[in-house]
Parts: structure tokens; C-alpha cells; sequence
């Protein structure tokens, strides 16, 4: 006869036993419970591989929309969405003149998530240039990049350029008369440089025209050499943001006798679980944001690459429009005169402009100077960009949007 | 915050079920179903019913040019090769009998069809979707299809009536007084000679109709055309195509070099009488040099007295530059003489490759 009662005290423990399991895996993962006094939401934060790169406390500042907008870390939650959806589209992608325009229209019309995967890739791709670049502007704008803080700035600087190579390398892959028409425009503006300029062209594309090698090449920058550096850099500037003594702060600024003014009685706050909380909540809403984004917009493709037909006008990518538009007027200046002066304005800026002030505030008055010439050259960017984007028709010639372009030629 | 938290985390949870959703409805899985219990109803022996119980939902495609072309009609059209389904209603129809001369395997659907053959919609596939395929050639339209391979010649007069009326009608109205086609023709509006790889039938026809409704400002004046007349200039400019897109046919071409001459004696026969009797669409290639190199596609790369494609160089002058050996063995294999280069191996059999020869050695 079976014991009942046994099989029954078995049954029950088996249960608890059961129910007590994931207690016990959180446990082994995070060393303890939900961290409730101070001392242990500081400790949280020091044994988390992942969080550890925060400080424990911070000035409750720090959290306000208005600090920073969350820009920087926008830009490093596209950067791992840009992993993930490049790593699945990398299943499917071959980098070979015959097949990878194919490829894509597969990823199109049959491969399931194909075409949300792709569009997710796309506008994350758009939205970190235009992410690095407001990232910037912020840190302008608030001296933030003022000692100890040089070095960082100098760090984002390369991120910047780093993120437009790997957006104009990807720019290539799909293969189709957008992307090979735009490659083909965008060396061509490298090429300008004197000495080097033609060299250098030569070496990227693997030949005079772009054709297999140039794919190739812009394929290998673009899922490893370019990822990499760019992975390396990252965790370099975002390390060094606590290393250089957290943002900018208006505490930091010093008065005409070299004492500090503003105040230092501000209300500090743990890093868990406020900051996490708030730093989840920005991914939630940037990927509800790119989904949807990605669900009723298409990423742009055109017909198969045709090294027969130009297309007429040949544009380069949006973010180098600016330079094309120069290149109209001047190849030397729009090819290399005007990126090499930004690019020498950029990295000197945080070694001279060194005074104290204005650190950690939006426009400070004493640095109007400073703040107008940044504005004239976004100002210069923005509208060479746009005239280059929407006015730009045949020939490079001046259209308004709302007119025709001539038919087919 | 946890609030917020709670709230955002439940939209991102739809938004990815929207996701799902928009990934799992797949219009081509009914088109299936239909054709699988139709095909159950028809069967009506006992291997048939068998047969057509196994069939699995899966997307079906065929692989053409060594792999390299994959067009996925047939996974709507699923009736195309089953005789049973003659009085259906597309998609699950049977394909006429052109078929028989234009296999599937060899020529796939969109070379004649038009239309995207990756895709599994019906808006997609059919050329209206987001990338600008050529929207699908429907009826009297399909003409030009079969005169960009064919040409006017080869084929019964009604097969291209459409093409050869359209361009009388071009010539009668005098579209060339303002257009260039060839290279002849005015300066006063957009170069024709194009059109049919640059715009689709949809685009021309809806232009033909009335210039202004298309391309706003246009000075083109609204001809008082009938419908068919519009009809058959639509067809006509639908053939006029860039060299992009006339290399597409050289491949099918260039087979058909091959598979259709007989392998000696052919000349003797052509030039004593008319071709023997094949059927009504196929095409005859001249073993005479000169009717050769345009049957076979060589104008379409290169110039000879100006007209032809330029992508090859001009061989206006080529018997001074290649004798005749050089000539024949970069014929036979041009990777041999010209390793790297574009020219393509056509396969052409000795007595092709001597008749050309002694049409190229001419040319000085």
C-alpha cells in the first residue's frame, strides 16, 4: 500500500524546494538581497562588473534632463543596438559585388525580423551622428571639456570620427545605386588632399573605381577594424569621466582671486537605485522610440548598384553633404582646407581655452566668445548640410525642394 | 521612477509584440493553403492525393544563372506547371503554353514579367512597393518583353505589332522634332533613347496621357492620342533600354548560340534556303559575320561606325590591330588573350568563331 502521507510530504517539499530556486540564483549572482540601507546600495554599485564604471554617490544635479539630457549615454546605448542588430544582419550579409545586393533584398521581403533588424540598424546608425553631435554641443556649451577634462574631449573627438567612418563604411554595403553613387562621391572628396589624397583613395577602395575590393574593405573596416577601436575607445571615455572627476560641475569655476564660487551644499544621492533606474528608463523609451521608428519606416534602397548609369545628382552620405557642397565651390577647401582646420580647432580647443569658468553651466556669460564661434561654425555646418540635402538638384544645381528636377535624360 | 519604469516596459512588450505580429502575417501562406486544399479536392488517385497531401507551407523559389538569380513567383503561383488548374483565378493559374519554349528553369519569370522576384507580396513583388523594381508587364504590354529578346523579325508580325506601330506612331507625330532617339531627333526635350530602363510603362503611359500630370511645368503639349495609340507608344518606349539593363538578355542569348545551330553544315543550307522550321519564337542566329555579331549581342558592347553599346572598345578598326588567329583564339577563350577583362565567354562553335573572324578582319 502506498504511504500517502509521505509521498505527499515529498511532493510538498519538491515545491518548495522548487519555488526557493531563483531566490537562490539572484542570490549567487548578486551576493545578497535588495540592496535597502546606503551602505549597501554603495556596495552594489562597487561589486557590479557592469555598473562599477559609476561613482557610488552622486550630486543629485547630475540626474536633471537639463545636465546633460542623457546624450552621452544615448549615444553608447545605439552603439550596442548597432552590435546587435549588425551581428543578425551579418548572418545573412555576403560581401561580394553579385550577391550582397540580393542579400539585402532577402532581408527585405523573407528573412523573419529581416526588415525591422535592418531598419533598427539603419536609424540607430542615423541617430548616433546626430547623437555624437548634440553629445558635443553639450559638452561645449557647458565647458565641459575644460582641465581636468582635456583629454576626455580629445577621446570624443576620435569617437566622433570614428562613428562618421563607421557609418560611411556601412553606408556602402547594401550595394544599391544610393549607397555605390554616394561611395563613389564620398573617396572622391578624399581624394582632394594633396600628396596623399589619391593614395589614400586608392588604398580604401582597393582599386581606381569601387568595385568588389572596395566592398571588401569597407565590409572588414566596417563589422571589425572600425567596431573595435571604437568598442576600445568607448569604455576608455566613459572610464575616464569618473577618473576626471564626474561632469562638470559649476563648484569647479574660479573667481578673479582664484577661490571657487557657487555653492557645494547640494543634496548627494546613491548611484543605486536612482541612477540605474533612470539610466533603464532611458533605454526603455530609446528603444520604444527606434522600434516604432523602425516598424513604419523603411531604411532607404534603391535599384542594384550600375557603375553604367550615375545617378544624377550623385550624393554623398547626409553627414558629408556639408563638405560636398564646399567641394562645389572649392575642391582644395571642401576636400581638405575646411575639415582640417575643424579637425585642428577641435583637439587644440581643450589645451588654450583653459580658463575656469563657465564649467558645468548652459551659455555662460563670460565665455560668450567662445560660444558665438562654435555657434557660427554649427550654424556654417547646418546650412551647408541642408542646401547640400534639399537644394541640390542635377549638376549640382540650385533647385528649390518644391520644383521639379528635368525628366530623364 | 518605478512607475515609469512599470509604463515603458509594458509599451516596449506591445511595441515587440507588434513586431512579432508584423513578422508572422504572411500573405503568401494563404495563397498556399488555397492552392494545397484545391489541389487535395482535384486529385484522384490515390498517389496524387498522397502527393498532394505532403506538400509542406514553405516559400519556394527558383535558382537561375548558377544560383545567383533567385525569383520566388512560384510561391504564390503555385499552379504554374499543373494542368488541373487552367480555370483558376490568379495566383494559382496555370501558365500558358509559352511556357513549353521559355522553361522556367532556364529563363526564371521576371525577364519576362518584370516585377521584383525576391519578394513574397503581391504589392512588392508586383513592382509597386518601396524599391523601385519595374512594376509587372501585364497584356499587350508583355510585347516588349518579348521584342527586347526577339526583336521584331524572328517573331509572328501580332507578337510585336504593339512595338513596330508604336514606333510608326513616334515617327507620324513627330515625337523627334523635340526628342532624341539614337542619336537622331531634337534638342528641345529629354533624350528618349533610354526611357524604357530610366521609367517604367506605368510612368510613360500616365506621361503620354498628359505631360503636366506628371512632371509638373512640362511644356510637352497633350497630343490627342486614342487609348491604343497611347498603348502602343507606352510599348514602344518601354523597349528602348539602357546597356545595363540589355546585358540582362546577352547571357540568354549567347545560350541560345549553342544549344540551336546544328554543328556543320548550316551555311550551305541558309543560304540556299529558308531557315528549317522551328518553333514560332525562337531565334534564328546568322552564321554570316556581320548578322552575327548583332544576333549574338556584340553591339551591344562595341562600336562598329558608331553605332553600338560602350562598354567594350570600338572595333571600327580591328582588323589592323588583331589578326586573324589573335582574333579567332580571343573568341574561342577571351580570358585567354585578355585575362581580367569584361568580354565574356560566349561559346560560340568553330564555325561561328570563323564566320565572325572574317567579318572583324574587315573592318581596317
Amino acid at each position: 500500500m502506498i504511504d500517502v502521507v509521505a509521498v505527499y510530504k515529498k511532493v510538498i517539499g519538491g515545491t518548495l524546494l522548487a519555488a526557493q530556486l531563483p531566490a537562490r540564483f539572484y542570490r549567487s549572482v548578486f551576493r545578497g538581497g535588495y540592496p535597502a540601507s546606503v551602505r549597501q546600495q554603495l556596495a552594489a554599485v562597487v561589486n557590479n562588473l557592469v555598473l562599477h564604471v559609476h561613482p557610488t554617490r552622486l550630486y543629485s544635479r547630475s540626474i536633471e534632463p537639463q545636465t546633460t539630457f542623457g546624450l552621452g549615454l544615448i549615444c553608447f546605448y545605439l552603439f550596442i543596438i548597432e552590435w546587435i542588430t549588425g551581428i543578425f544582419l551579418m548572418f545573412y550579409y555576403e560581401p561580394s559585388t553579385g550577391a550582397a545586393y540580393g542579400r539585402i533584398l532577402d532581408l527585405n521581403y523573407t528573412i523573419t525580423f529581416g526588415r525591422v533588424m535592418r531598419n533598427l540598424h539603419r536609424w540607430a546608425a542615423e541617430a548616433m551622428v546626430v547623437g555624437v553631435a548634440l553629445h558635443m554641443c553639450r559638452v561645449f556649451y557647458t565647458g565641459a571639456y575644460k582641465p581636468p577634462r582635456e583629454f576626455n574631449w580629445v577621446l570624443g573627438v576620435s569617437l566622433m570620427v570614428l562613428t562618421l567612418a563607421l557609418s560611411f563604411t556601412g553606408y556602402l554595403l547594401p550595394w544599391d545605386q544610393l549607397s555605390f553613387w554616394a561611395v563613389t562621391v564620398g573617396t572622391n572628396i578624399v581624394s582632394y588632399a594633396p600628396v596623399l589624397g589619391p593614395k589614400l583613395r586608392y588604398v580604401l577602395l582597393g582599386g581606381d573605381t569601387v568595385g568588389s575590393d572596395a566592398l571588401l574593405r569597407f565590409y572588414t573596416l566596417h563589422v571589425i577594424a572600425v567596431p573595435a577601436v571604437t568598442a576600445l575607445l568607448v569604455n576608455y571615455h566613459i572610464w575616464r569621466v569618473v577618473k576626471d572627476g564626474g561632469l562638470a560641475h559649476p563648484s569647479e569655476n574660479r573667481g578673479a582671486d582664484g577661490e571657487p564660487v557657487g555653492q557645494r551644499s547640494e543634496s548627494v544621492i546613491t548611484t543605486f537605485p536612482q541612477v540605474v533606474y533612470l539610466e533603464l528608463l532611458v533605454f526603455l523609451v530609446l528603444m520604444v522610440g527606434l522600434l516604432v521608428a523602425s516598424l513604419l519606416f523603411n531604411a532607404p534602397l534603391e535599384e542594384e548598384a550600375n557603375p553604367l548609369t550615375p545617378s544624377n545628382p550623385s550624393k554623398a552620405p547626409w553627414y558629408f553633404l556639408g563638405l560636398q557642397e564646399l567641394v562645389g565651390y572649392s575642391a582644395f577647401w571642401g576636400g581638405v582646407g575646411v575639415p582640417t582646420i575643424l579637425m585642428i580647432f577641435l583637439l587644440v580647443l581643450p589645451y588654450v581655452d583653459r580658463r575656469q569658468v563657465g564649467v558645468g553651466v548652459w551659455f555662460a556669460r563670460e565665455r560668450m566668445i567662445m560660444i558665438g564661434a562654435w555657434t557660427l561654425i554649427l550654424i556654417g555646418i547646418v546650412v551647408t548640410t541642408a542646401l547640400g540635402i534639399y537644394f541640390r538638384g542635377p549638376n549640382w544645381s540650385f533647385y528649390w525642394p518644391w520644383e521639379n528636377w528635368p525628366g530623364p535624360h | 521612477m518605478e512607475r515609469w519604469l512599470a509604463i515603458t516596459g509594458l509599451v516596449l512588450t506591445l511595441v515587440l509584440g507588434w513586431t512579432l505580429w508584423d513578422a508572422s502575417e504572411q500573405e503568401w501562406e494563404r495563397y498556399q493553403e488555397a492552392y494545397y486544399r484545391q489541389a487535395i479536392r482535384l486529385a484522384q488517385k490515390g498517389a496524387q492525393r498522397e502527393w498532394a497531401s505532403s506538400l509542406r507551407t514553405e516559400i519556394r523559389q527558383l535558382q537561375l544563372n548558377g544560383h545567383t538569380t533567385v525569383e520566388r513567383c512560384v510561391t504564390c503561383h503555385l499552379g504554374y506547371d499543373n494542368p488541373a488548374f487552367q480555370n483558376f483565378a490568379a495566383p494559382l493559374r496555370t501558365h500558358s503554353a509559352l511556357l513549353k519554349s521559355h522553361p522556367e528553369g532556364r529563363f526564371g519569370c521576371v525577364v519576362c514579367h518584370g516585377g521584383e522576384g525576391r519578394a513574397v507580396t503581391t504589392l512588392e513583388a508586383h513592382g509597386q512597393g518601396q524599391v523601385t523594381a519595374k512594376p509587372l508587364l501585364r497584356g499587350k504590354y508583355m510585347q516588349a518583353a518579348c521584342y527586347n529578346c526577339h526583336g521584331a523579325n524572328t517573331l509572328p508580325p501580332q507578337a510585336t505589332a504593339g512595338v513596330v506601330r508604336g514606333r510608326q506612331l513616334v515617327n507620324s507625330y513627330f515625337c523627334l522634332a523635340c526628342h532624341k532617339i539614337n542619336g537622331e531627333g531634337g534638342e528641345e526635350g529629354p533624350d528618349l533613347s533610354r526611357i524604357g530602363s530610366h521609367r517604367s510603362w506605368t510612368w510613360i503611359y500616365a506621361h503620354t496621357v498628359r505631360p503636366q500630370g506628371v512632371v509638373s511645368g512640362s511644356t510637352m503639349p497633350v497630343f490627342p492620342l486614342s487609348r491604343d495609340e497611347i498603348q502602343d507608344i507606352t510599348i514602344y518606349l518601354s523597349t528602348l533600354l539602357d546597356n545595363h539593363d540589355r546585358l540582362r538578355y546577352l547571357p540568354l542569348l549567347a545560350k541560345r548560340v549553342v544549344d540551336e545551330m546544328p554543328a556543320h553544315g548550316w551555311v550551305a543550307t541558309q543560304r540556299r534556303e529558308a531557315p528549317a522550321q522551328g518553333d514560332a519564337g525562337s531565334i534564328l542566329f546568322s552564321y554570316e559575320g556581320k548578322k552575327l555579331f548583332h544576333g549574338a549581342g556584340c553591339y551591344l558592347c562595341h562600336t562598329v561606325d558608331m553605332t553600338g553599346g560602350e562598354v567594350g572598345p570600338s572595333l571600327t578598326f580591328i582588323g589592323r590591330k588583331r589578326n586573324g588567329e589573335n582574333l579567332a583564339r580571343l573568341l574561342k577563350d577571351p580570358e585567354e588573350i585578355l585575362p581580367g577583362g569584361k568580354m565574356p565567354q560566349l561559346y560560340l562553335n568553330d564555325l561561328q568563331v570563323a564566320a565572325l573572324v572574317d567579318y572583324l578582319s574587315g573592318l581596317r
